[in-house]
């Protein structure tokens, strides 16, 4: 998932690794943070093997407060830290 | 001669298990590890997030998160964090 291409599905994908992850955890509210600390919290509507990540209804928070809202949000791979659910899977 | 040990055994054998995770730069998390890949992207559920500032070290509460390998520098199977 760094600079490589995505690897293709596996057959059998151990649960809990990073792709049943990422299965389960479209269409709900997530937090993605990226490198320079500032969070996005929104609904995820799709993402790939890179991280790009693209959600719906976005709250753009730095240092604590709200600073943006945004209707539709693309986040490219490279910048995402990590992607956390805000609601149980 | 001791048996020898990959690393990547020794991170498969932390699932399930607390792990703490120190980044490149000054940020760590530590939670149960549900899962990693080929990356070391990993996936870790009731995860606490350390930011180590000079003012000290803010904490934050995650629920269940994919914490991107690439920046990734440190894996303490057993781990409890800067606070323990």
């Amino acid at each position: 998932m760094s600079s490589a291409s995505p690897q293709p599905e596996e057959a059998a994908a151990p649960a809990g690794s990073p792709s049943e992850f990422l299965k389960n955890i479209v269409g709900k509210r997530v937090k993605v943070r990226i490198g320079s600390g500032v969070d996005y919290h929104g609904l995820l509507t799709c993402l790939d093997g890179y991280m790009n990540v693209a959600l719906e209804e976005t709250e753009e928070w730095a240092n604590g407060r709200k600073t943006a809202e945004y209707g539709d949000c693309f986040l490219r791979g490279n910048n995402v830290l990590y992607i956390s659910a805000l609601e149980e899977l | 001669m001791a048996s020898t040990i990959l690393p990547l055994e020794l991170v498969d054998r932390c699932i399930g298990s607390p792990i703490w995770v120190l980044m490149k730069n000054e940020r760590e998390f530590t939670g149960t590890l549900m899962g990693f890949d080929d990356y070391v992207n990993m996936v870790l559920k009731d995860v606490k997030e350390f930011a180590v500032t000079p003012e000290g070290i803010t904490e934050t509460d995650l629920g269940e998160t994919l914490l991107n390998g690439n920046n990734i520098a440190m894996l303490v199977p057993g781990g409890k964090g800067p606070k323990a």
